[in-house]
């Protein structure tokens, strides 16, 4: 078990038409760490997470998650594997409450729809909507309709949601975009304390927190992954100087 | 509190209406208006199905009519074609409603919003066409009248439709069952489910949700919910016809749940009876009623877009807030 | 086979008039994002004016140019009235253009009457054409729809106006911030939707009956040419409405109408599971 990698990407191709929007993608992560991908806009980072969860087909290649093969999976199927994300522009269910929100997520993960009971009688659900509202810290605001939440508190639900799911791996797409100094301080706390259970995959453009917070970096670019390794290599490396770091000083 | 208190006692006032409507009426009004009564229930439960499509999966179907059509002719063939017994064409009517929706439901619920419209229409024109063609089994244009079978007979006793109480109370009998049925499947996990697929389906696919499923299944249900009324409906006229599964039927069933309020459980009743009551009180008055109608669906839709019942529930909500802001900053 | 050949070329003037008519239904559609359930009334109200110009003129020809401009008005009209304020609803746009429908078919009951009423066309004479006698009057309403779909498109293509609809129809933030007026674009777009199809009223009510539930049987139509040739896809729309009319048309002359009806009605459900953006979209869009 310990030597089958949690997340396997092997020569994955995507093209939208004409545009080649990853090209012979290769990554193998392991479990039990907090792996961030950087680079530049269009290097491919969100389109890989949308072909990993399933949100859009690879052109070829295939996707293994904990050896398991899943290329081209429908969304739901690799959600109930244990593979959650979050949204580049966040998207929870407005009109429902925090608690509602939470608990269907929970309910998800277990798979039973039954027609008759009535929901808040699924103790198991209910109590995993707690456990998570009190772990990102919206348990003051449970009753609350999810459309009157701040914008932080909003991207804190949507983290909630795809934990309540019980995942193995969770792909977080720009988490602390758009945050103030402080929300972004509390939601870097939270992402380091999820990781020491959960696996994490990042995409940060704010270069001084993936250097924070990451065990390992993968530097994409144009498509293609430019460089792989520990943050210090990383800083060190001189393709990522010339090719990401040095180019982009515009953005 | 105290709203939900008259939300209780609106719903407990209407259901001792409905217990003693085949007296009370007769009194107040005319006795007439108890088969009006009867016919409002029986086709709330129409904007009942539309109302669980749209108001809870979020998806408008124009082609409800055609579940209608089948409950409805299933219990007229079942009665003049096979011989069947009160009960075995009733639940004929419906099986036949809704294995029909499933198939229906199985193709449609691929599209959404315009397109699943359109589909939905589409597929209840094709059977409208069907049915006026389809002379010797349907009836055409006349529809086909049937006589209707005892419920249960003792040798000479019978017990039948035709005893007006019994005919009002069976009615309200399985309309109340559907309705129970609603609240219990709304009210479970299922029902959230359905909520969550309205609210955002790419987000609901993300935490496992199969929506393709779940709409499938809200398609079904609902298919049932308008297949009972249609066959209620043949009972209750003694005849099926293919002009009941006409787009029209569909559109007035989708005005009815909106004028209502969608995502209201009793939304449906409310704007069916009103509309019904106008229709039945303005009609002999005024030929033309119907632009009241038109500009009444227009004007509900630009300005309440949620309906009586949904007014009434943000109402609700407001003097639910005030009196919580209150007790917050009160002594 | 003298039949065959009658009904083939009805059906490809029918087909023509339904082009006309659909088109409006597309743009309306396409710019305003509007499922317009009232478009066969629209059809049905120039119908209904063009008998009435009949009836206070005595000169049919007038409402070629009459009941267009009169159907834009009506268009501008409705548009300001109904369709803007419900532009933000879109959702629920279908429930009210069904209102819309009921207001309209009622207010001609009211006013004209219930009883469907024939014209008599302006031209009487019939013409030897392939060995069988074939009105006059079909052919110059043919002639008619193909003029007046030249002008639209043409009006599309080489006028500002134009220009700026299909600017706004491909992506209206763009288009607003480019400095075009989009809301000046939305009311024009209905105007000359309804006017298309007063206009494809006036062209067919000699060949078919007046009545104030005209526009029943040609909405389904409509929307199966629409569809058919591609939602927002204008030149296929036309290909699709002729095509349509002139196979119902060949499976009229050997069996009910109605099974032609439901012929196409399967067809269109299978466009739209399979190919929702029409058939002659090639597979790499």
């Amino acid at each position: 078990m310990s030597n089958v990698p949690l997340l396997e990407v092997t020569n994955v191709n995507k093209r939208f038409g004409g545009l080649k929007a990853l090209q012979d993608v290769n990554l193998s992560l392991e479990t039990g760490k907090l792996h961030a991908i950087i680079g530049p806009n269009g290097a491919g980072k969100t389109t890989l997470f949308n072909v990993v969860t399933g949100t859009i087909p690879v052109t070829s290649g295939r996707i293994k998650f904990l050896g398991t093969d899943m290329t081209n999976d429908k969304i739901h199927r690799i959600s109930r594997r244990g593979l959650a994300r979050t949204l580049q522009i966040k998207s929870v269910f407005a009109n429902m409450t925090v608690r509602e929100n939470l608990w269907i997520a929970a309910q998800s993960h277990h798979g039973v729809f039954s027609p008759f009971k009535s929901w808040k009688k699924c103790v198991r659900s209910v109590e995993m909507a707690d456990i998570i509202c009190e772990q990102i810290g919206l348990t003051s605001l449970a009753d609350q309709t999810a459309s009157n939440l701040s914008h932080g508190d909003i991207a804190l639900l949507e983290m909630g949601l795809a934990l309540a799911t019980e995942p193995k791996l969770l792909l977080l797409d720009e988490p602390i975009c758009g945050m103030g100094p402080a929300e972004t301080e509390q939601t870097v706390i939270k992402i380091q304390e999820i990781s020491k259970s959960t696996a994490i995959i990042i995409i940060e453009h704010d270069i001084e927190v993936v250097f924070k917070i990451a065990d390992e970096i993968t530097v994409m670019a144009n498509g293609t992954v430019l460089a792989k390794g520990t943050p210090e290599s990383i800083a060190a490396n001189s393709d990522v100087r010339n090719a990401y770091l040095g180019d982009d000083d515009d953005d | 509190m105290r709203v939900t208190d008259t939300y209780k006692f609106g719903s407990w006032l209407l259901v001792l209406f409905t217990l003693t409507a085949p007296w009370v009426l007769p009194l107040l009004v005319d006795s007439f208006w108890v088969d009006i009564y009867s016919e409002i229930l029986i086709w709330s439960l129409l904007a009942a199905s539309v109302n669980l499509l749209l108001g809870y999966v979020g998806l408008l179907s124009f082609g409800q009519a055609l579940f209608f059509g089948f409950g409805m002719y299933g219990v007229a063939i079942g009665v003049v074609k096979f011989d069947l017994g009160f009960w075995s064409a009733f639940i004929f009517g419906i099986s036949l409603a809704t294995g029909m929706a499933a198939i229906a439901g199985s193709l449609a619920v691929r599209l959404t919003w315009h397109y699943f419209a359109i589909i939905t229409v589409v597929f209840s024109l094709i059977f409208y066409f069907t049915a006026l063609s389809w002379k010797p089994i349907t009836g055409g244009d006349d529809g086909l009248p049937f006589t209707i079978p005892p419920i249960i007979s003792f040798g000479d006793y019978k017990l039948t439709m035709t005893n007006a109480n019994f005919q009002y109370f069976f009615i309200v009998t399985i309309v109340g069952a559907c309705y129970w049925l609603m609240y219990r499947v709304i009210n479970s996990p299922l029902g959230r489910a359905f909520v969550t697929v309205r609210e955002n389906d790419a987000r609901a696919a993300l935490i496992g949700l199969n929506v393709y499923l779940i709409r499938l299944t809200a398609f079904i249900f609902a298919g049932f919910i308008a297949g009972v009324a249609g066959a209620l409906f043949a009972l209750f006229g003694r005849y099926a016809s293919a002009s009941y599964m006409f787009y029209h039927v569909s559109g007035e069933a989708v005005v009815w749940a909106i004028i209502g309020g969608v995502g209201t459980l009793f939304g449906p009743i409310v704007g069916t009876g009103l509309m019904i009551v106008l229709r039945e009180e303005l009609s002999s008055v005024w030929d033309h009623y119907l632009l009241l109608v038109g500009v009444a669906v227009i004007l509900t839709v630009i300005f309440a877009p949620r309906g009586i019942g949904g007014a009434f529930k943000a109402l609700a909500e407001k003097i639910a807030r005030q009196q919580f802001s209150r007790k917050e900053s009160g002594p | 086979m003298d039949l065959v050949f009658a009904l083939a070329l009805n059906g490809i003037v029918w087909g023509l008039i339904i082009a006309l008519i659909a088109l409006g239904l597309s743009i309306i559609f396409g710019l305003l994002d509007i499922i317009n359930i009232a478009h066969g009334d629209f059809f049905m109200v120039g119908t209904v004016l063009a008998w009435t110009v009949l009836q206070t003129t005595g000169n049919y020809w007038l409402a070629f140019l009459l009941v267009p401009i009169i159907g834009f008005g009506l268009g501008l009209l409705i548009n300001h009235a109904v369709i803007q304020p419900i532009k933000n609803a879109a959702a629920l746009s279908i429930v009210a253009t069904f209102g819309l429908s009921i207001i309209l078919q009622e207010s001609v009951r009211a006013t004209y009457g219930a009883a469907p009423n024939r014209l008599v066309a302006p031209i009487q004479e019939t013409l030897l054409l392939f060995g069988i006698q074939y009105e006059v009057y079909r052919i110059f309403a043919a002639a008619i729809a193909i003029f007046a779909i030249c002008v639209f498109f043409g009006f599309l293509h080489k006028t500002k106006l134009g220009t700026w609809m299909r600017a706004v129809r491909f992506d209206p933030e763009i288009a607003t911030a480019m400095g075009i007026p989009a809301h000046r674009i939305y009311m024009v777009t209905f105007g000359i939707g309804f006017a298309m199809a007063a206009l494809g009223g006036v062209v067919a009510a000699p060949i078919t009956t007046v009545d104030f539930q005209g526009g029943i049987d040609i909405l389904p139509f409509c929307f199966m040419a629409v569809i058919i040739g591609g939602l927002g896809n204008l030149e296929g729309t036309v290909a699709a409405a002729v095509l349509l009319a002139f196979v119902e048309g060949i499976i009229t002359s050997f069996t009910d109408p109605t099974i032609a009806r439901i012929g196409s009605l399967i067809f269109m459900s299978a466009v739209l599971i399979v190919r929702p953006h029409g058939i002659f979209v090639g597979a790499t869009r």
